[in-house]
């Protein structure tokens, strides 16, 4: 089981109307790990997501799910695959209660709730999960980002799924709340779940991540465990490069 | 723990209490009602307040804003006095028919714009009003535009047949009741958690497993259908229809109880309703004989009024009010609606 790999990507490519995001990536994700993708911004992490989550399909290319091809499979037909995802810009169904999104996540999928019952002890026990219990009825527009964020992962949760896709969850977080979220991660990854994390706080991939994917002008620059990335010559060049102009 | 359960029983119990009185007083108003006037605006709130109840259920629950509804109405109206007329068909029976060919059309024609996105589908709603109107008027079978009549005669159930205004009003409101509990039941339900979340965000719906296309179609086959039962019992009532019944001003009229009485909310267009058409009748009445018009004005000036201070309607500010806190605190005695739910919770924690 340790070995398997639950999602292979194969020289996927994406084109926008003359601007290629993606170039030919390949690479797969270990079941039950956590793995990672890196680069700088506009690197195509967001764009290699959304193919693999079906958002829109790649222009070239396909993808893999347990050894199953769902190139062509829509977005709604995930959460039945034991797949969920978080968006980068977050989504929150603003006017409802964070309960109320949440339940609405529990009642689909491949575990969809039979009753309103069903759905919403699943969400109490999620909402405790992530913490957000205290926050239950609050509008989720009236929300803070961090807790936005959380309930991002929350309705993705309340499917049930088997793997797990974050884009950019920590991002906008202070130190404490990065902490906890990484907290969060391991505790989803320690009930079962795999990971594919999108991150830029270097702290929760070196942490997190076995396994780390580089991006870089939509090409796969490096691939390996956080330490062999990071001391890799490139990436550092990409990464000192892209802070020095993130500064100025 | 039980205590708080006890308080949650005692709070439904008075609510239940409370919605009893005031069935109750509609229930009795015939009784005491003898003005045919009156009690043709009551009749008018009941299916007006129904067509209404389906437009939210698009318009409000699904975020889809269809200008439509007058044209399903007359479709359901049209559908159900022809099979009465021509196929002498029974008309309770016509009314399921009328509502299942309504539904079918809708279905179909709505099909190809709920696969786009953008406003495709109010305009589509818009067009399909007019076309249909235009058809009819241009149609033999349809009676062009003097309409079609239904006959007249000895008042009978199985004729849905009545002098009388009283039948019409006892129907009117069961009809309400029954599309109430029927929005009600699709509220809390996956459906109306599915709708909801298309509202919100149709990429945050399709993340989470929602077909929102399926979801769509649904919503409207649902409200098209309500739309052309009002439709029959309008033409039932009226015993005469005619192709003015699917103007676009039609339309509108069946989105302002909703938009008014709030549109979040199942019980909108209830409240809109029982306050905008009693309204819009009084005005008309009081001064359109004085200065032709002038009903409209002010009926619009209210109108604006209420959707510039108040954008959620009336419940929007009533759930946050001191109106409501005094009801619950003083009549229905404490557990506010958030501690409603404050039962669940309690079996949960009593699992840990
Ligand atoms: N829908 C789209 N249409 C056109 N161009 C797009 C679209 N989505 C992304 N792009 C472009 O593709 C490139 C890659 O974007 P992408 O969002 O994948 O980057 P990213 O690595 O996620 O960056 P960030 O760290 O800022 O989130 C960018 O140049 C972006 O402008
Ligand atoms: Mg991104």
């Amino acid at each position: 089981m340790s070995d398997s790999k639950i999602i292979e990507v194969q020289h996927i490519t994406k084109r926008f109307k003359g601007l290629t995001a993606v170039k030919d990536v390949s690479f797969s994700v270990r079941e039950g790990g956590i793995t990672g993708m890196i680069g700088p911004n506009g690197a195509g992490k967001s764009t290699t997501f959304n193919m693999i989550c079906g958002y829109y399909p790649p222009t070239e290319g396909r993808i893999l799910y347990k050894g199953q091809d769902i190139t062509d499979k829509k977005a709604y037909e995930y959460t039945n695959m034991k797949i969920a995802r978080t968006f980068q810009i977050m989504k929150p169904l603003k006017n409802l209660s964070v309960l109320e999104n949440v339940v609405a996540s529990a009642y689909f999928g491949h575990a969809a709730a039979k009753s309103e019952r069903e759905a919403k002890e699943r969400a109490m026990e999620i909402l405790h999960f992530t913490g957000l219990y205290e926050k239950r009825h609050i509008l989720s527009k009236d929300m803070g980002t961090p807790d936005q964020k959380r309930l991002e992962m929350a309705r993705a949760l309340a499917t049930k799924p088997e793997m797990l896709f974050l884009d950019e969850n920590m991002a906008g977080l202070n130190p404490a709340e990065t902490e906890a979220a990484i907290q969060l991660i391991r505790k989803i990854n320690e009930s079962g779940v795999t990971i594919f994390l999108i991150e830029h706080i270097m702290q929760a991939v070196v942490s997190l991540c076995e396994e780390v994917i580089v991006l870089h002008h939509g090409e796969k620059i490096a691939e390996g465990t956080p330490a062999q990335v990071m001391n890799d010559p490139y990436v550092m060049e990409v990464y000192l490069g892209k802070k020095e102009g993130a500064n100025a | 723990m039980s205590e708080k359960r006890k308080a949650v029983r005692t709070y439904h119990r008075n609510l239940a209490i409370m919605l009893g009185i005031m069935l109750l007083i509609f229930v009795c108003i015939p009784l005491f009602v003898k003005s045919p006037y009156i009690m043709n605006i009551f009749v008018l709130v009941f299916y007006m307040s129904t067509l209404s109840m389906a437009w939210n259920l698009l318009g409000g629950m699904t975020g889809q804003n269809s200008l439509g509804h007058a044209a399903y109405m007359g479709l359901g109206a049209y559908a159900s006095c022809l099979l009465i007329t021509k196929a002498g068909i029974n008309p309770w029976f016509s009314a399921i028919l009328g509502m299942v060919i309504v539904g079918l059309v809708a279905g179909i024609i709505f099909y190809p714009c709920f696969i786009l996105r953008g406003p495709y589908f109010t305009l589509v709603s818009i067009a399909f009003g007019e076309a249909l109107r235009q058809f009819i008027i241009n149609s033999t079978f349809f009676g062009r535009a003097s309409g079609v009549g239904l006959p007249f005669g000895r008042d009978s159930w199985l004729n849905f047949r009545f002098g009388s205004k009283i039948p019409y009003y006892y129907v009117g409101l069961a009809m309400l009741l029954l599309v109430y509990l029927l929005m009600k039941k699709i509220e809390r339900s996956k459906m109306g958690y599915a709708l909801r979340t298309i509202r919100e965000d149709e990429d945050a719906a399709a993340a989470i497993g929602i077909n929102p296309t399926r979801y769509k179609i649904m919503a409207v086959v649902v409200s098209a259908m309500v739309a052309a039962l009002v439709g029959f019992f309008y033409a039932s009532y009226i015993r005469y229809i005619d192709p003015e019944l699917m103007i676009l001003s039609k339309s509108t009229e069946s989105v302002l109880p909703a938009v008014v009485g709030g549109a979040a909310f199942v019980e909108g267009p209830l409240v809109g309703g029982l306050i905008m058409i009693p309204l819009s009748e009084f005005l008309r009445a009081k001064y359109s004989s004085i200065l032709p018009g002038i009903n409209m004005l002010m009926y619009a000036v209210v109108l604006l009024v209420v959707i510039r201070f108040r954008p959620t309607g009336i419940l929007g500010w009533y759930m946050h009010s001191r109106v409501k806190t005094f009801i619950d605190t003083k009549i229905l005695l404490k557990p506010p609606v958030e501690v409603l739910e404050e039962v669940e919770l309690a079996k949960m924690s009593g699992k840990e």
